[in-house]
């Protein structure tokens, strides 16, 4: 027992440079540095993460750590240095808890069941003005809807289409449209973007000002 | 598909904001960590990572995922 007291007051309880951090989570990994590490995860992770989670956080916290953690070990040769090793982890730890907690959030719902949304936050944030119009201006309202349909059944893929219409038409989350085009976030944000440049440009070509176009809306 | 006045202007007003320097998510996440650091260190992140703030302000996941960083950094700061 006193030999085991002994052993645990020479073992190493901090790291403060990235190079300690560095040189104990490479192999062969310093096991105190991990389990150092998976504390301070946990730490961060339990406030970030408890409004989402509503029964055994704790559980659900340490299950996430213990994710992120080997993630860390296996990447630790990528990290640059760019931040202290303890922010880098701590992000991969937070993608990781919300990115489970999103597939959560959708594996038991199909997406026939996925309600129409507009005050999601997950919709590419746009901040839209008020809703209100004149009865004169419903007629412009038409011609500008039919040019912008026109725009999108000419110039996007039917895959775009297929984006646009679940993330700003039916105004479903993103992560609900990732699962129901079987994509990523990423690869998703991406095909979004494609979409909205070739629109930009074709009202561009078409000497349509989309600040004009607002203003008449 | 239908569009209504309202998501008639959602949709022009993306395709106004998009510019041709805009990262992806991936590479949002790359540089989130620096950004997070500088943000709480008191100095202007946007300033030095301009492409990293346009992405927060237009993605909400990943907006999302920044703001509980903030959270869980700024807890384990407090501890040390």
């Amino acid at each position: 027992m006193i030999n085991w007291f002994k052993r645990r007051r020479n073992k190493k309880t901090s790291y403060d440079t990235n190079e300690e951090w560095v040189e104990a989570l490479s192999p062969p990994v310093d096991e105190q540095a991990v389990e150092v590490l998976r504390k301070k995860l946990i730490q961060g992770l339990k406030p970030a993460l408890h409004k989402y989670v509503d029964r055994e956080l704790d559980q659900f916290v340490e299950d996430v750590a213990q994710d992120a953690l080997l993630k860390v070990l296996d990447n630790i040769d990528t990290f640059r240095g760019e931040s202290k090793l303890t922010t880098w982890a701590m992000k991969i730890a937070v993608r990781e808890g919300l990115t489970e907690l999103r597939l959560k959030r959708y594996d038991d719902i199909s997406i026939e069941d996925l309600k129409p949304n507009d005050e999601s936050r997950e919709v590419f944030s746009l901040s839209v003005a008020s809703n209100e119009t004149s009865p004169d201006r419903s007629l412009h309202e038409s011609q500008l809807i039919d040019k912008v349909m026109q725009i999108i059944n000419e110039e996007l893929t039917d895959k775009q289409k297929k984006a646009i219409n679940a993330l700003m038409i039916q105004g479903l989350p993103m992560p609900a449209v990732v699962k129901l085009m079987h994509t990523n976030r990423n690869a998703l944000y991406k095909l979004v973007y494609d979409a909205r440049m070739k629109i930009k440009t074709k009202l561009e070509l078409e000497g349509i000002d989309p600040e004009k176009m607002l203003n008449k809306l | 598909m239908e569009l209504t006045p309202d998501i008639l202007k959602k949709l022009i007003k993306s395709a106004q904001m998009a510019t041709d320097q805009e990262i992806g998510c991936e590479e949002c996440f790359d540089e989130l960590h620096e950004f997070a650091e500088l943000e709480l260190a008191g100095k202007s992140p946007a300033e030095a990572k301009p492409l990293v703030q346009d992405h927060l302000d237009k993605c909400g996941s990943c907006r999302e995922e920044y703001q509980a960083l903030l959270e869980a950094l700024r807890n384990i700061e407090n501890d040390n």
